[in-house]
């Protein structure tokens, strides 16, 4: 334990020079790729079914979460059990390209409002793909509203639309306001079989057609329908939108048991006018993915074989801006350095990682857990990930 | 042509002196250049409006000149509203975000009444307090500066980025060429900047004609409008009457959430939807990457809801005839002979209600196109 809270003292304290940095990148590059061969089994042996991967993003720098355990008590207890990675560069791409580039595993210069896809396959993409899996075995739960969407499929003409996960932003479809138009509306009314059928001719009968199969559309319909009527919309609090990314993860997970619940958050980035409020959302968001993690290890069929992978886009300036926030924007190693953290039964125990590796790393390490290979991304499998 | 000029002046369009006359006589003269069908008057409805035509509207518009339908809107409060709504998409000032200070909300109303040009109705939205809550911090807020007014990648404008970020902090600088040491300063030489039309014009074409637009092409729109930012009303009127926008017209893609939304209220209640109840449904559209399952639900839960208006099935006199009229109405196109052939014989079926066949079309992928 004192070997960890060192660890984790050191973990704030970033004081590498830029050529000291670079050298160890460099040798850490090429050490990788046979550490990397090595420790990896094939699919077919891996305990591993099931992977959340969590981009914990708004930007939330390590000093608040392993350089002050007490904000993350979950996130301590999974890299307790797990695979604590402590410098993984990132790149201040603004949130959406740093998003991003976990997903397709290439750095992602994409404009800070853009509101497209990219043109590089996600990691959604390659494991439906590789793996041939349905459309309700691959979610993303999103917290930042429409742009988010983009990160469920990109626009690579081997992959895009087909391949691409469902996407579902829990502050989007669950809120309060929006189920109130629905139960003003009412219910849709079950038809009677002969009309659904004659409804299945007219509809069958016009030209064109709709992505994914109609029993997915049919499961995704009623999971869209059962969670409007649930406690998800009534979720309150600094961290809403975070928490019902969280909660509806989490209820995907028990229903659809998909292979691949990704998880991106965004509300830390309140930071830039509250350094308060931003360490608040990340306790609380600590605390929803421990309510997330005790449903995964409560349930039979998840609990021995789901892996967690949580990590920031990146991180926040080194210094408070004029209002006592924390922008992000200067270069420092508080910004371009996070924490990564891995849970789950083919993983190694309390190991902690000290050698740099990158953001981008997740996107070809998450593929190989699952039978994929993220053949355009740039990023290597993570290095001493396995027991 | 009776029905239409009757409508006109239901909807009090002004045709001018002796309007009304001219429309009786219509049926004596030639077909105007770019007649309005129901494709183009949907497609352009869409475009300027943001919302197909209320049934008031097709009747007046079917068969009449484009360039007269665009004469009509290009100077209409709806058209700028609905033009202000998309830069504020654009800029992700939505929702907590929007704007709602005077100077902003006047802004459609100056635009059509031309005491306005939108390269100050976008200076304006970048100077309200949302936009800079929408954008907080020197980094954010010059990184959204470079990339959304002027179309710069700041990975590639490091200098520009870091001058940027000083100005806005109070610091002296030269950004774009141009000296500035606050944050007022920054976003006049932003939106003073060529890169800025050039930025607009080029958006705003791919938006409404759906392609490139021609480099030597954008040149010159650059030039006129940078010799005269009142020109725009005109390219958009050039733009939608161009051979480029009739192909728009017959390559539908997906809709926008905001215009699905649009469509459906007025399509089926025969109305625009209220700003927050498009708000609503908009906020929970845009949190699905496939919105086909919901917006499926949602199309029945308003049919449904007893809210649409719908004739009983023994007052369908030609179930034929009531089935081509909602293709034209809802799709923008003449039905097939087999969909005709299909749709007519199941309704012929006891268990087929006038509501099922409204479902069948409004729920098809074909309608959430535009």
């Amino acid at each position: 334990m004192l070997q960890r809270q060192a660890a984790l003292e050191s973990c704030s304290n970033f004081t590498v020079d830029r050529r000291a940095l670079l050298l160890g990148a460099a040798a850490g590059a090429l050490a990788m790729p046979s550490l990397a061969s090595t420790s990896l089994l094939a699919p077919q042996e891996r305990k591993t079914k099931h992977v959340v991967l969590v981009a914990f993003a708004g930007g939330v720098r390590t000093r608040e979460t392993f350089g002050a355990p007490g904000n993350v008590p979950t996130l301590e207890a999974l890299a307790n059990e797990g695979v604590l990675y402590k410098r993984v560069k990132s790149s201040n791409l603004g949130h959406f390209g740093a998003a991003l580039s976990i997903f397709t595993g290439i750095s992602e210069a994409r404009g800070i409002r853009e509101n497209a896809r990219g043109g590089d396959p996600t990691l959604f993409e390659y494991v439906r793909k590789d793996a041939g899996l349905r459309a309700s075995d691959v979610w993303i739960s999103t917290s930042g509203g429409a742009q988010q969407t983009n990160f469920s499929y990109g626009l690579h003409p081997d992959y895009g639309a087909r391949y691409g996960a469902n996407t579902v932003d829990g502050d989007g479809l669950f809120n309060a306001e929006f189920k109130s138009i629905l139960e003003a509306w009412g219910r849709p009314k079950a038809l009677p079989p002969k009309e659904a059928e004659l409804l299945g001719r007219m509809r069958g009968a016009i030209g064109g057609g709709s992505a994914g199969s109609a029993e997915d559309s049919a499961r995704i319909e009623k999971y869209i329908l059962d969670e409007l009527t649930s406690g998800t919309a009534d979720i309150r609090g600094a961290n809403a939108a975070d928490a019902k990314a969280i909660r509806v993860a989490r209820n995907l997970l028990v229903l659809f048991k998909p292979k691949l619940v990704s998880i991106v958050l965004q509300q830390a980035d309140a930071a830039h006018g509250s350094y308060n409020g931003y360490v608040e959302i990340i306790r609380r968001n600590d605390e929803a993915l421990g309510e997330l993690w005790r449903a995964v290890r409560a349930d039979p069929e998840l609990r021995d074989s789901t892996a967690f992978v949580i990590l920031p886009e990146f991180g926040r300036d080194a210094d408070l801006n004029s209002r006592r926030g924390l922008d992000h924007g200067d270069g420092s190693n508080d910004l371009e350095y996070v924490t990564a953290t891995c849970w789950g039964p083919d993983f190694a125990r309390h190991r902690i990682v000290e050698e740099d590796v990158q953001a981008i790393d997740v996107c070809p390490t998450v593929c190989e857990l699952l039978g994929a290979s993220a053949t355009k991304a740039r990023g290597k499998r993570l290095p001493k990930l396995f027991a | 042509m009776r029905a239409a000029a009757l409508a006109l002046a239901l909807l009090g369009i002004a045709f001018g002196a002796g309007g009304e006359a001219r429309a009786q006589e219509a049926s004596t003269e030639a077909a105007p250049a770019r007649a309005l069908d129901d494709a183009a008057l949907r497609a352009a409805c869409f475009d300027l409006l943001g919302r197909p035509p209320l049934e008031a509207e097709r009747a007046a518009w079917l068969g009449r000149g484009r360039h007269e339908f665009l004469d009509h809107w290009l100077s209409r409060r709806e058209t700028w509203s609905h033009w202000v709504e998309e830069q504020l998409y654009f800029f992700f000032l939505i929702d907590n975000f929007r704007p709602e200070n005077e100077r902003v909300g006047e802004l459609p109303a100056l635009l059509a009444s031309r005491k306005l040009d939108v390269r100050t109705a976008i200076h304006r939205i970048a100077l309200s307090p949302s936009f800079d809550q929408r954008n907080p911090g020197a980094d954010t807020f010059v990184t959204v500066v470079m990339e959304q007014l002027n179309g710069l990648r700041v990975q590639k404008n490091v200098r520009e980025l870091e001058v940027g970020k000083g100005i806005y902090d109070g610091k002296p600088g030269t950004f774009l060429g141009k000296s500035g040491s606050t944050q007022a300063d920054l976003l006049r030489i932003a939106i003073e900047d060529r890169s800025f039309v050039q930025q607009l014009l080029a958006r705003e074409y791919r938006r409404l004609v759906r392609a490139e637009p021609d480099k030597a092409a954008l040149t010159e729109l650059v030039r006129r409008f940078q010799r005269d930012p009142s020109v725009f009303p005109v390219l958009l009127r050039e733009w939608l009457l161009s051979p480029a926008w009739d192909m728009r017209v017959r390559t539908r893609t997906s809709a926008p959430n905001r215009l699905w939304i649009a469509a459906l209220h007025v399509d089926l209640l025969g109305r625009e939807p209220l700003p927050d109840e498009a708000r609503r449904l908009r906020t929970a559209l845009d949190g699905l990457s496939d919105t086909g399952p919901l917006r499926s639900v949602l199309a029945r839960v308003l049919i449904d809801s007893g809210k649409v208006q719908l004739p009983a099935k023994a007052e369908i006199l030609d179930p034929t005839q009531w089935i081509a009229g909602l293709f034209a109405r809802l799709l923008g196109r003449e039905a097939s002979a087999e969909e005709l052939r299909a749709f007519a014989t199941a309704f012929h079926e006891p268990e087929c209600r006038p509501q099922t066949v409204l479902y069948a079309l409004v729920t098809h992928p074909e309608y959430q196109t535009y």
